[in-house]
């Protein structure tokens, strides 16, 4: 009963900032096999690149916590995004009321999303392969699969501009890190998130209202999907159909890699940097973009294996 | 001496396990002979598991030696324990659902006839082991269609069959019905005759006299002694075990029956439970006392608005309330301790904390926003007042005993401060100590004016603990007690008594 009393102080250390040591190992590697990483360009560069993948992958944070997984959130951002500028091209609207309605169609979808896997009992994984589907058919209706293009500057600024040296996606990126971990910090909302996922049944028992809790975890997801897709649209000057065809699963492997089982905001923060931050090092060693992608599938691998290797040692000393 | 040589099994001599921070095990020296049932007892944290693990081979011992049949033996793994002679047979069985009982009985040592399994052959000599034991069940049924008792025989029968010559069971009662366990016994005897050994764990003292030979004790890892059963009292066995004297099992209460709180009339599931009506005062305890199976948990539910009640009022404070949730009836004052507490009870990898404040969230929130200071200072409270054994309130409920996850089950319902609370099997699977101290913590609910509805499979402990005994039988109430007329022989009338469910 009394041991465990003390554990050793590496684990301490790993629990506490655990994947934030792999980043700032990375960091230092790259920073000493590639000459200009340390440039502000480029340091400013990779910050911007992360921000659509995180921001998504911030919503993946909530549904994985949940104990479910949201497929369709790329195709939800690429709909948004050329939503929101059908609606500035087609329809006139100015850009804070699009940008208004694009959002609320985010949170729609994934509170439409959440209702079909509470009331119509679908499981996630297949709920949102065919949401997913539903809306890659929608975004090219809409937009005839052309790019709608031309979107006015105050529009996106919000892609490219800077605050100071700060692109403006990285300040938003930033908000919604610190509304996130409060929201899962210190609301009711966040711990019966954390409750639910971890055991359905017990949530119920303990009074946690489980169906309103998983259909606001999917709005949150639409809603960061949402968010996403109009950066994205943003840096790209336009809305484009095709585009952030894989961000669902970019999103997943950035919270896979931060680490679920101690699943956070800031370690999926710290799981989009990973992968942020690998290939910027790869594009700087001019390695071939097709050697990242298989890059990236060994280290969701081996971060998973090292993650369950470390929790079966826990569990057995 | 060659005599007794012979008569020895097993032996360990000084074995020790040490993790870091705590010794596990110091110096255990024990014997085990041939052809008894030996107890291993001690609370929870004394060691018992420990101790198995080295004989399964699970974990390394750090020092000491094991002899077994006279000769030092050394264990590696789970197949050098089953060379030697070892079986082990743990509370979470290890059978696979989606194969027949045969199959799971020769699983890996299937009987080969041209390297292909000999179907025949394998249920020939499986209906001949289950045969010999004394068990009936069809070889050829699925063990997902089992009940755990009969998932237990096959667990035996396998272990039988890989010739054991010493089978270790952990707490194999724990969820099993008195018919079950007298089954269970039965076949404990025939291991027995065989001249084989059966170390047998258990929490349940009226067992432990039933059919053990000796029994030895552990207690903070260490060896405190051994002794045949017959040489020894109840008293002497709880002060061997918790190292000083119980004064009593069931402590007194002070508390004034009230007023009437919970009134449930021809409540009814419309398959399993019901319909039945029965009350619950203030200051009261209610005990539910059946068989596993009676429907007692499925009554439970309903009660609490975890599953969907088919007819039948329940007025709380004179006031017909209608529930559909939990969440329902936790905002109305009822609380529920379920059965299973790592399945329904506890988020396992999550801290004290967060498990003791779930439930009661309202409480420490404010604008919407969860003050941490209150919740810290409330789950160190309900640490300290219940002696729950943890390094901290971060520490994760998975790495807790028994007894302290369920104080932390029970935390969780007392910070919500409810007038109604139902403990379903509270103490199963837990030791004297933490027993004893559940049954403080009801009484003091009691005293403090409001109502507790204990269900218990152990007669003792309901008789023990209760103002009014129901006894339900096959969905229904069979019978009423009250606490003048509490006797061993009236509720194991109601027991048999014959109702119409209907």
């Amino acid at each position: 009963m009394k041991r465990r009393v003390k554990a050793s102080y590496l684990s301490v250390i790993w629990n506490r900032l655990g994947v934030w040591l792999v980043v700032i190992g990375l960091f230092f590697l790259i920073t000493v096999t590639c000459d200009n990483f340390l440039s502000r360009a480029n340091l400013i560069n990779v910050v911007r690149q992360i921000c659509v993948n995180a921001i998504v992958a911030l919503g993946a944070t909530f549904v994985i916590l949940g104990g479910e997984i949201d497929l369709s959130q790329g195709a939800v951002a690429a709909l948004i995004g050329c939503e929101g500028a059908y609606f500035m091209m087609h329809m006139g609207f100015p850009v804070w009321a699009a940008i208004s309605a694009a959002l609320l169609t985010g949170v729609f979808i994934g509170t439409v999303t959440g209702m079909i896997i509470t009331f119509l009992r679908v499981p996630s994984f297949i709920a949102t392969l065919g949401v997913q589907y539903i809306l890659q058919g929608a975004v090219l209706l809409l937009t005839n699969s052309q790019p709608i293009s031309g979107l006015p500057e105050s529009f996106t600024k919000l892609g490219r501009g800077y605050i100071g040296i700060i692109p403006i996606p990285t300040i938003i990126l930033l908000i919604m890190v610190v509304i996130g971990f409060f929201v899962l910090r210190y609301t009711s909302f966040g711990r019966n998130c954390l409750a639910t996922g971890e055991n359905t049944q017990a949530a119920v028992l303990s009074g946690v209202s489980v169906i309103k809790t998983k259909i606001v975890i999917f709005a949150i997801a639409g809603t960061m999907s949402a968010l996403g897709g109009i950066i994205l649209a943003a840096r790209l000057s336009s809305g484009q159909p095709s585009a952030a065809s894989d961000l669902s699963l970019q999103a997943l492997a950035a919270v896979f890699i931060g680490g679920t089982s101690r699943g956070s905001v800031m370690n999926t923060l710290a799981g989009a940097l990973i992968i942020g931050l690998i290939n910027n090092g790869l594009n700087l060693l001019e390695v071939n973009a097709y050697w990242q992608k298989i890059a990236l599938g060994a280290i969701i691998i081996g971060a998973i294996a090292l993650d369950s290797y470390r929790v079966s040692k826990e569990s057995q000393s | 001496m060659s005599d007794k040589r012979q008569k020895v099994f097993l032996e360990l001599k000084n074995v020790s396990k040490q993790f870091p921070g705590v010794k596990a095990l110091s110096n255990v020296s024990l014997t085990i002979n041939k052809g008894e049932i030996h107890a291993l007892v001690g609370e929870n944290g004394a060691g018992k598991s420990t101790l198995m693990k080295i004989l399964s081979g699970a974990y390394k011992r750090d020092g000491g030696d094991i002899f077994i049949e006279g000769s030092r033996a050394e264990i590696h793994g789970p197949k050098e324990a089953e060379a030697l002679g070892i079986s082990i047979i743990y509370q979470e069985l290890n059978l696979i659902p989606g194969l027949t009982v045969a199959e799971n009985i020769y699983l890996g040592r299937q009987p080969r006839k041209n390297g292909c399994i000999a179907w025949k052959r394998m249920f020939c000599d499986a209906e001949k082991l289950l045969q010999e034991l004394g068990i009936e069940l069809d070889v050829k049924a699925l063990v997902r269609g089992l009940s755990i008792a009969q998932r237990q025989m096959v667990e035996i029968a396998k272990a039988v069959s890989c010739n054991a010559k010493l089978v270790i069971m952990d707490e194999p009662t724990s969820s099993l019905t008195h018919q079950e366990t007298q089954l269970l016994f039965k076949i404990m005897e025939n291991i027995k005759e065989k001249g084989n050994a059966v170390i047998f764990i258990t929490h349940r003292m009226d067992e432990i006299f039933s059919i053990c030979d000796r029994l030895s004790v552990l207690r903070d890892g260490c060896y405190i002694g051994t002794s045949d059963v017959r040489d020894i009292s109840r008293d002497e066995l709880i002060t061997m075990m918790i190292g000083r004297k119980l004064t009593q099992q069931y402590p007194d209460r002070n508390s004034k029956i009230g007023e009437l709180l919970l009134e449930v009339s021809e409540i009814t599931d419309g398959k399993k439970v019901g319909p039945l009506s029965f009350e619950v005062h203030r200051g009261e305890v209610v005990g539910f006392y059946g068989l596993v199976g009676a429907g007692r948990t499925e009554l439970m539910r309903l009660l609490f608005g975890a599953d969907r009640k088919k007819g039948g009022t329940i007025k709380l404070r004179g006031e017909e309330i209608k529930i559909h949730s939990p969440k329902e009836s936790i905002k109305r004052g009822i609380g529920f301790v379920t059965e299973d507490r790592k399945g329904e009870g506890l988020f396992l990898p999550f801290s004290c904390a967060f498990n003791i404040s779930l439930v009661s969230l309202r409480k420490i929130r404010k604008y919407g926003i969860l003050n941490l200071k209150k919740e810290k200072e409330a789950a160190e409270r309900y640490i300290k007042e219940l002696n729950i054994v943890t390094p901290s309130r971060n520490q994760k409920a998975a790495l807790l005993s028994g007894g302290n996850q369920q104080k932390i089950v029970v935390s969780k319902w007392l910070f919500s401060d409810l007038d109604l609370m139902i403990l379903d099997e509270p103490t199963r699977g837990i030791d004297v100590g933490a027993k004893r101290e559940i049954y403080e913590i009801i009484n003091v609910l009691a005293e403090e004016g409001k109502a507790v509805i204990v269900v218990s499979s152990e007669m003792e402990e309901i008789m023990g603990i209760s103002d009014r005994i129901y006894v339900m039988r096959d969905g229904a109430l069979s019978g009423e007690v009250k606490k003048e007329e509490f006797s061993q022989e009236k509720i194991s009338d109601f027991l048999l008594k014959e109702v119409n469910a209907g």
